[in-house]
C-alpha cells in the first residue's frame, strides 16, 4: 500500500479563503486608491477610512468569534474551540493595532495632531487593545485545561466589555469622529459606498484565511507531533 | 438553603476581616496614600482642583480597589478555605454572590473615608451638597467593581505572578467604571448640577453591573471546575 502525500484536514478551506482574500484585498487596495472618487472636505487621507472602518468591523467580528468559540469550549471542553478562539483574538488584536495606527494617521491629517482624546472611537479602540493584550498574559500564566477554561472566560468577559468601553467613551465626549454610519444610513455617495463593501468583504475574508492558516499551523503540528511520537516508538 | 449558604459566606469574610483588619485599613491607607500623591502629581499650588475632582477620586478607587480585590481570596489560597468550600455543597454562584458582597462592602467603607477626604483636600467651592449623588454613583459603581473584581480575581488565582495578573486584567475592564463614575462626580460637583448626565452615568453603571452579573454568573462555575 502507498501513501498519497500526507494531508491535514483545512488545506483545501485555507487555499480557497487565502486566495479569496488576496483577490478582494488587491481589488479593493485598486478601486480605493485609483476608481473610487476624493472627498470634497478631507482629500486623499479620506481614502483610508476604507481599510480603517473596514478593519475596525473585522475585528469585532473576530472578537466575536472568540466569544462564541468561548462559550463553546466551556460546553464541549473540546482543544478545537479554544484554538479558534486564541487565532481569532490573535487577528482580532492584530487588527484592533491597525486601526488605532490608522485612527492615528488619520487624525494627524485631518486635526494635526497624532491623538485626540475627544475622539471616542480611537481611545475605544486603545482600551479594546489593552483588554485583549491581558488575554495573552493570561494564557501564558496558566496550563493545559487551566489555560483553555481561563482563555474562554476571559474571551466572553472581554467581548463584554468592549460595548461597555464603547459607550462610555461615547457618553464622556463629544464627537469630533466622522460619523459614517447612522441610524438613517450611509453617509456617504453610492460610488463611496460599494467600494467600502468590496474593501469590508475583503477585510472579513482576510480574517477568515488568517484563522484558517493559523488553525491549519496547529493542525499540522499536531500531526507532526504525533508521527514523531509513532517514529519514536516504533 | 442558599441564602443562608450566601450569609454564612460573607459573614466568615466579615468576621475574618473584623478580626485582622489586614484588608480594610490597608485599602484606605492605600487610598490616602494615592490622594496626597496625585495632588504632588499635579505639581500644582492651586488649593481648588474642582477640575479634576473626579478623576482624582475614581483613579484612587480604582486602584484602590485592585488592591481590595487581589486581597479578597488570600484567606481561601493560603489556609486552605477553598479546598474546603469547593468539597462543600456550595453552589459556585452563591460562593460569586458571598465575594462580591464582601468586595462590596470593603470599597464603601474605603469611600466612606475617601469621598469627604476629595471635598476637603481638593474642592474649595460647592461639593458637600452633592455628596449624596456622589455616593449614589459610588454605590452603583462598586456593584460593577464587586462583580467585574470577583471573576478577575478568581481567574488570576491560580495564574503564576498572580500579583501581576490581577491589575493586567482588571484595570482594562475598568476602564468604563472610572469614565461614569468620574463623569457622574463632575455632574454634580462645582455648582450647577447636571441631573440629565449624572442620571445617565448611574445607568450606564447599572447596565454595566448586570452584564457583569450575568457573565460572571453563566462563566463562575468554570473558574474552578478542576
Amino acid at each position: 500500500m502507498t501513501d498519497g502525500p500526507a494531508r491535514v484536514p483545512g488545506q483545501r478551506a485555507a487555499a480557497i479563503w487565502g486566495v479569496l482574500a488576496t483577490v478582494l484585498v488587491v481589488v479593493s487596495s485598486i478601486g480605493v486608491f485609483l476608481v473610487a472618487p476624493e472627498d470634497a472636505d478631507q482629500g486623499i487621507i479620506q481614502r483610508i477610512f476604507y481599510f480603517h472602518v473596514a478593519i475596525a468591523i473585522a475585528s469585532l467580528v473576530a472578537f466575536a468569534v472568540a466569544c462564541v468559540a468561548g462559550i463553546l469550549q466551556l460546553r464541549t471542553r473540546d482543544e478545537r474551540w479554544d484554538d479558534v478562539g486564541e487565532a481569532s483574538i490573535r487577528i482580532g488584536l492584530l487588527f484592533s493595532v491597525l486601526v488605532v495606527i490608522t485612527g492615528s494617521i488619520w487624525a494627524k491629517a485631518s486635526w494635526g495632531t497624532w491623538w485626540v482624546w475627544t475622539d471616542p472611537r480611537l481611545v475605544t479602540y486603545l482600551i479594546v487593545v489593552l483588554i485583549y493584550a491581558a488575554y495573552f498574559v493570561l494564557r501564558s500564566s496558566v496550563e493545559d485545561d487551566r489555560r483553555m477554561r481561563y482563555s474562554a472566560i476571559y474571551a466572553i468577559a472581554g467581548f463584554a466589555s468592549v460595548p461597555l468601553s464603547f459607550y462610555s467613551v461615547r457618553v464622556a465626549e463629544s464627537f469630533v469622529h466622522p460619523v459614517v454610519f447612522t441610524s438613517s444610513g450611509a453617509n456617504m455617495p453610492g460610488s463611496m459606498l460599494w467600494w467600502f463593501v468590496v474593501s469590508q468583504a475583503a477585510m472579513i475574508c482576510l480574517f477568515v484565511a488568517l484563522l484558517e492558516l493559523d488553525l491549519l499551523g496547529r493542525r499540522s503540528e499536531r500531526a507532526l507531533r504525533r508521527l514523531a511520537m509513532r517514529l519514536e516508538s516504533a | 438553603m442558599r441564602r443562608r449558604q450566601l450569609m454564612a459566606l460573607v459573614r466568615k469574610d466579615l468576621r475574618l476581616e473584623l478580626r485582622t483588619r489586614e484588608t480594610i485599613v490597608a485599602m484606605v491607607l492605600f487610598a490616602i496614600v494615592m490622594l496626597v500623591i496625585l495632588q504632588f502629581g499635579f505639581g500644582t499650588r492651586d488649593d481648588d482642583l474642582t477640575r479634576f475632582v473626579g478623576g482624582l477620586m475614581w483613579v484612587t478607587l480604582a486602584f484602590t480597589a485592585v488592591l481590595g480585590v487581589g486581597r479578597s481570596y488570600v484567606a481561601e489560597r493560603e489556609q486552605h478555605v477553598l479546598d474546603g468550600l469547593l468539597a462543600s455543597p456550595v453552589p459556585r454562584t452563591v460562593m460569586l454572590g458571598a465575594k462580591a458582597i464582601a468586595i462590596f462592602l470593603y470599597m464603601t467603607a474605603v469611600e466612606v473615608v475617601v469621598i469627604p477626604l476629595v471635598g476637603v483636600f481638593f474642592v474649595k467651592g460647592s461639593y458637600w451638597d452633592a455628596i449624596g449623588w456622589i455616593a449614589i454613583a459610588a454605590l452603583l459603581a462598586n456593584a460593577c467593581i464587586a462583580l467585574s473584581g470577583t471573576l478577575f480575581s478568581g481567574l488570576a488565582l491560580f495564574t503564576r505572578a498572580r500579583d501581576l495578573i490581577l491589575p493586567v486584567l482588571f484595570l482594562p475592564a475598568l476602564v468604563p467604571v472610572v469614565v461614569a463614575g468620574a463623569g457622574a462626580t463632575h455632574a454634580v460637583v462645582g455648582g450647577s448640577p447636571d441631573m440629565s448626565e449624572w442620571r445617565g452615568y448611574c445607568l450606564f453603571l447599572l447596565a454595566y453591573a448586570i452584564l457583569f452579573a450575568l457573565v460572571s454568573i453563566a462563566t463562575y462555575d468554570a473558574v474552578f471546575d478542576d
